[in-house]
């Protein structure tokens, strides 16, 4: 067993267990967006960060993936990292804003601003998807390419995959695009989700504009050429 | 050859290779890195290797064909041993000569490298500054040995420390060697290399792997490319020791795939090393086993990071994953792995053969050893620099580095790669060790050393190196990915000119958050070149956002043509040019007139800043000479032609404004206020208006009626001239307030010349330069006789001299000066003017007392100066030579060295205070510390120059009426850009077209000596017309024919 000190509160918690679940077990709470039970941790959308140590040696690290450690002295809601998850917010509703799952991770942090040049993106690259397509499915049929400004998420060469068998699991474990499927103009975009349009978006040019992986679509079944 | 199957074996094949280089035969050394490839090395190897063969000289030259020395600049370049000369830059042309030279054992004179400084030719390496600077303990065998044969490294002593630790070292003594040598990592974070060898040798596993990561991707770094190149085997050496420490037995080199001759060397060192039994199986017969592979990375940034670095081993994707585990407790597969760079690895051997306590004493108690820096940029000697640390920056960029590129300043230094930092010029002192660096906000990093000069822009710098980050960022961690690309994106707005003070607060709001949320090295470090350079160059950044101004000329949309963002008032040079052009005399002049009343004075005495930065120059030919055009105009057209526009604004008539100072500062301020329909009265201590035109300047360069006409024409019924008055003695500053006046400007200028503070100063005979020069100026006094003296290297000393020279009386003039020609601050133009007029020049002398008698000076004693260590200017100091004083007689002695405004520490009213000699003032709005007074031009600068005293004015101008309107006193500034557009004139197409910059007419020496005329004559209006053809038309970038839009390029008006 090992002890640490969460926010003033000592804790015995097993070797191997994480930071995040070790504050979750005492029921402090910890945004995550990249983080599922079930997956591996992954330490991707950063939100998840907590203070370690002390003084001037203090450091942010992702909770997910930090392995608890004995006699470690963990904050999870100091200053800096209300600030670091702050700024974190700020950036993801930057970038996603038609997110319902952001949207409300940011007013439950208070954001009323953002401040960067607005864009319309439909993947915060969490890799849940990934993972959970890995992990649980065994089918290995997604995976990261590229990398920096170019990373996304998609099949090799882009041609539908062999492995794939349109368990539609990616979509089920979408932070950003669970509830997502959205308008065709982006900035006009109502969160709706494939599953949920009524009626369902039956032509080929709609779903074309769908930002959408599943092919052909889980909901109306609809094939993009 | 036969497998070496003990050490003895390999101590008698030691031998026996000793015993015949000791029979030393001449040899000629190539280098052949790969800068010096592509120079042209293997042209210069390969006909000498013909040479050698074709005149029978095999047997009697020796050619070694060697990696990489450090001198990169002076490639490709050729070492004759043994007398170590140095031949740069040579073509296959100089072969024969240098072979021949070899075998004579004589050095060529004329090939030799010479002292940028001295000019004088460098016998042998030692005698090159570069290399004399340096400790070259490992490139300094990149020199002696072959790299694709394995007995240049044995003579050098190589595998002995393998040897010695395969004989008697247990891994624990192999790591205590470590440690007592202090060697910390040299990859860039500087963990100590025992420590991590330790937690390896720990671990409880059977297998386990060391790494050499030598996937080196920093920009403008590759030392450990030359040392892969140049010496494969020390870093197999030290990989053996490494893996004999940790009880590893197999070991692989991450190298770059861009490193294609480095891999060869590497791939053959390796083929070597097994084949002598030095490596594999059974090492030297000792019975353990050690192995090294390859592994090429593609290249991705990212890859360097240790764990990514893991990843990429194992056959996944390049990703950085937390740590703890660190990778000697968990790394390849899972086991034990211990990564260190490849200059760490080639220190090994030396540590071990010359122990670890020899080993401290190099460099600083925290950082020991040598540290090899790629110095890289805007500076003279590039190349590659190995000095022990704690040497200081000033030492590695102006020693060995041989300073700046002709005519410019270095002002930074950009450290560790893209995610390091700026170090700005006047941190210089800084020694080189980790932690002074990670103290200033840089980091060692890989070793990197990037020279920035006045010409780069700190913000456009840290744009690149976004740029680089956003693209390697490897994306994982979502604030990495998209922290650096928003901050690019935030850096992007500012050198477009979109930027906003706001910005400058996000971007370090947004660094910080990257710093401190990401997983790995390359996120904690990415927002490094915008910190470091927010908080050194923080006002190159309010530059950009609030005057929406780039300084060194960089960012295009803030720069457009750069001579008229040169010009401090925004002349549009260009414009005046492309209409002379077309022959539009009358049109050109309005450009040069609207910006500036002055326009003929400063077609005679401006420094022209815009023919500094003509793109004309930049590219290789001479400046557009924008002044004589200037010239042709102002003296060609008349000026009456011109009608300033009035406005009638009804707040600002009947306001009335005090000007104290009718300088061109001054005069400025009334003439543009009085458009605007302001009262002013402009206070003048002297019985005459000018300012610094009329006392300082003299004639012969501003001919009196020129200047009268000019100032007459901006005396209009709104302005009033009161000569003769003085504040101080006939008002004040608040009897100003109390006679009705809103507002006061003060442009005194910078009357009082500064004193030497040495004995016999006040002698008779001594004068200061402005006394000196107002006495000729205003009343005709001659104050100079006999043999006349001037102190100072600036304007006012090269014009007291000039006019001294033509006084009646006088018999010669020398003008003395503490630095040497190149640092003088004068005009080079007035420099050889005053040369020409015979004015003698001593340079390197400085005043050290005045001697006299009866209270007249007779003599003055100077001194020599070297050049010593370079100031916070990046000037060298002059340093005085013991015992080189000299006497001099002299009648008549003026002393020029620097102007000030007001005496220090007299404030010269309530809330008006005064900073090393000028008033502070705020510069954008030019406000003093009291309400309604405002202060500008040399009185709140310094001596500067004439187009700067007119800007002071016209801005003094605008924020005087923004004042009497009661609006703030800022106001929104957009990027100076050209908007009209001027039709470009074809191109005859005839020879004539490429002519060179026109020639200005000058008196002749020998006439002019004794004449107060002017100087200089107009160009013809032939000579301007082709002159003005020269111009690159930088405008035409920024405007567009409204005609020709949306009509064909057939029909277009240029193709008619």
């Amino acid at each position: 067993m090992i002890t640490l000190n969460i926010n003033g509160i000592t804790v015995e918690v097993e070797k191997g267990t994480t930071l995040l679940e070790a504050a979750q077990f005492l029921g402090f709470p910890i945004p995550t967006l990249c983080h599922m039970e079930g997956l591996s941790p992954y330490g991707a959308c950063r939100l998840c960060v907590v203070e370690i140590g002390a003084g001037a040696r203090s450091r942010l690290v992702s909770s997910c993936t930090y392995r608890a450690e004995e006699g470690l002295k963990v904050r999870t809601a100091s200053s800096r990292v209300v600030k670091t998850r702050k700024m974190i917010l700020e950036l993801l509703v930057a970038s996603c804003p038609q997110s319902k799952t952001i949207q409300d991770l940011a007013a439950a942090h208070d954001i009323r601003q953002q401040r960067f040049r607005q864009e319309y993106e439909d993947c915060i690259l969490c890799g849940r998807c990934v993972r959970m397509c890995e992990e649980q499915m065994m089918a290995k049929a997604i995976g990261f390419r590229g990398r920096g400004e170019s990373r996304s998420i998609g099949t090799p060469f882009d041609i539908k995959s062999d492995v794939c068998r349109l368990c539609g699991a990616c979509i089920y474990v979408c932070p950003a695009c669970e509830l997502r499927c959205t308008y065709t103009e982006p900035e006009k975009a109502v969160c709706g989700g494939c599953a949920n349009i009524s009626p369902p978006c039956v032509e080929v040019d709609e779903f074309d504009d769908m930002m959408c992986y599943m092919n052909p679509c889980v909901a109306c079944e609809v094939v993009r050429r | 050859m036969p497998r070496l199957s003990t050490i003895g074996e390999l101590e008698q094949l030691r031998r026996r290779i000793r015993d015949r280089v000791g029979q030393q035969r001449p040899c000629v050394t190539v280098c052949a890195g790969t800068a010096c490839q592509a120079s042209g090395a293997n042209d210069v190897q390969r006909v000498i290797k013909r040479h050698l063969i074709e005149r029978d000289l095999v047997d009697q030259v020796l050619l070694r064909v060697t990696g990489c020395h450090g001198f990169c600049e002076m490639g490709p370049f050729v070492v004759q041993e043994p007398q170590d000369a140095f031949y740069p830059k040579i073509t296959t042309k100089d072969v024969p000569a240098i072979v021949d030279a070899a075998v004579l054992g004589e050095t060529l004179p004329d090939l030799l490298y010479r002292d940028p400084i001295t000019d004088v030719p460098c016998q042998c390496l030692d005698d090159i500054r570069f290399f004399a600077g340096q400790q070259r303990t490992l490139l300094g065998r990149n020199q002696r040995l072959d790299p694709i044969r394995l007995f240049g490294y044995l003579a050098e002593g190589g595998y002995e420390a393998l040897a010695r630790v395969l004989e008697r070292y247990t891994p624990e003594q192999i790591i205590d060697e470590v440690k007592r040598s202090g060697l910390r990592g040299r990859g860039g974070a500087g963990f100590p290399t025992a420590e991590k060898w330790d937690v390896a040798r720990r671990q409880e596993s059977g297998e386990k792997y060391v790494v050499c990561n030598a996937d080196e991707g920093d920009p403008g770094a590759y030392m450990d490319r030359s040392i892969l190149e140049g010496n494969p085997h020390s870093v197999i050496e030290g990989m053996i020791i490494g893996g004999l420490a940790m009880g590893a037995s197999e070991g692989f080199v991450f190298v770059r795939h861009e490193y294609p001759l480095a891999i060869k060397h590497l791939l053959i060192a390796l083929r070597l090393a097994r084949e002598y039994g030095l490596l594999g199986e059974d090492i030297l017969g000792t019975g353990r086993d050690f192995d090294i592979n390859i592994v090429k990375s593609a290249g991705a940034f990212v890859c360097g990071e240790e764990t990514a670095l893991i990843r990429t081993i194992e056959g996944a994707v390049g990703e950085p994953r937390q740590r703890p585990p660190f990778p000697t407790e968990s790394g390849i597969n899972g086991k034990p792995t211990c990564i260190n760079n490849v200059e760490t690895w080639a220190n090994i051997p030396i540590v071990i053969a010359r122990g670890g306590d020899e080993f401290a004493r190099i460099g600083t108690p925290t950082s020991t050893g040598t540290k090899v820096f790629s110095v890289v940029g805007k500076i003279r000697n590039t190349g590659l620099v190995e000095v022990p640390m704690g040497t200081s920056i000033k030492e590695i960029v102006y020693d060995i580095g041989g300073g700046p590129l002709e005519g410019s300043r270095i002002k930074a230094i950009q450290i560790g790669g893209p995610s390091g930092g700026c170090i700005p010029h006047w941190r210089f002192d800084l020694p080189i060790d980790y932690d002074s660096l990670k103290e200033a906000g840089a980091m060692m990093g890989s070793g990197g050393m990037i020279v920035m000069d006045d010409k780069t822009c700190m913000v456009d710098v840290a744009k690149y190196f976004m740029g680089f980050l956003k693209d390697e960022s490897c994306g994982k961690c979502f604030t990495c990915r998209k922290g650096t690309q928003r901050l690019w994106e935030l850096l992007d707005d500012i050198t477009e000119g979109r930027g906003t003070l706001a910005h400058l607060d996000l971007l370090e709001a947004l660094g910080q958050t990257v710093t401190d949320s990401t997983m790995c090295g390359l996120g904690q470090s990415a927002a490094n070149p915008v910190l470091s350079t927010l908080r050194y160059f923080r006002g190159e950044y309010e530059r950009h956002v609030i005057d929406k101004r780039c300084d060194a000329q960089v960012c295009r949309g803030l720069t457009g043509a750069p001579c008229q963002a040169a010009c401090p008032v925004g002349t549009e040079a260009w414009r005046y040019a492309a209409l002379i052009a077309r022959g539009e005399y009358e049109e050109a002049y309005r450009a040069i007139r609207e910006p500036n009343p002055f326009p003929s004075v400063c077609a005679r005495v401006c420094d022209h800043k815009c023919e500094e930065r003509c793109r004309l120059g930049a590219s290789g030919e001479d400046p557009l000479a924008l002044r004589a055009l200037k010239r042709f105009i102002t003296d060609t057209v008349d000026p009456r032609l011109y009608q300033a526009e009035r406005y009638a604004n009804p707040v600002l008539a009947g306001k009335k404004v005090a000007i104290v100072g009718a300088g061109p500062a001054g005069l400025t301020t009334a003439h543009h206020l009085s458009l605007q329909g302001v009262k002013t009265t402009v206070f003048e201590a002297e019985d005459r208006a000018g300012g610094m035109l009329v006392s300082g300047i003299p004639g012969f360069r501003l001919p009196r009626d020129v200047l009268n006409k000019e100032i007459d024409a901006l005396i209009d019924e709104n302005v009033t001239l009161s000569c003769g008055t003085a504040l101080g003695r006939d008002f004040t500053i608040d009897s100003l307030f109390a006679s009705g006046f809103d507002a006061v400007f003060l442009a005194l200028g910078a009357h009082r010349s500064r004193r030497m503070n040495i004995d016999g100063e006040d002698l008779t005979g001594v004068y200061p330069s402005i006394e000196f020069l107002k006495s000729w100026n205003l009343r005709g006094e001659v104050l100079a006789k006999g043999r006349v003296g001037v102190i100072g290297g600036g304007n006012s000393a090269i014009d007291a001299a000039r006019v001294a020279v033509r006084q009646e009386g006088v018999s010669e003039v020398t003008i003395f000066y503490r630095r040497t020609r190149h640092e003088m601050p004068a005009f080079a133009e007035e420099i050889e003017g005053a040369l020409e007029e015979g004015v003698k020049l001593e340079l390197l002398t400085s005043p050290v007392t005045v001697h006299g008698e009866d209270g007249r000076m007779t003599t003055v004693e100077f001194i020599v100066n070297e050049l010593g260590d370079v100031d916070t200017s990046g000037r060298r100091r002059p340093v005085p030579k013991a015992g080189s004083e000299k006497r001099v007689p002299l009648d008549t002695l003026v002393v020029a060295i620097g102007e000030q405004s007001v005496d220090d520490g007299a404030d010269v009213t309530e809330g008006i205070h005064v900073k090393n000699g000028a008033v502070v003032v705020d510069k954008r709005t030019l406000e003093t510390g009291r309400p309604g007074v405002f202060a500008g031009g040399d009185f709140a600068t310094g001596p500067n120059t004439v187009i700067d005293a007119i800007a002071a004015g016209r801005r003094a101008a605008a924020v005087i009426e923004r004042y009497l309107q009661g609006e703030s006193l800022v106001a929104p500034v957009e990027p100076l850009l050209p908007t009209a557009y001027v039709e470009p004139v074809a191109s005859s197409g005839a020879a004539d077209d490429r002519i060179g910059r026109v020639e200005i007419p000058v008196q002749p020496a020998e006439k002019r000596r004794r004449l107060f005329t002017e100087v200089e004559a107009t160009v013809t209006a032939e000579a301007a017309v082709r002159e003005a053809r020269r111009c690159l038309r930088c405008d035409l970038e920024f405007t567009s024919c409204p005609e020709a839009e949306g009509v064909l390029p057939e029909t277009s008006r240029g193709h008619r």
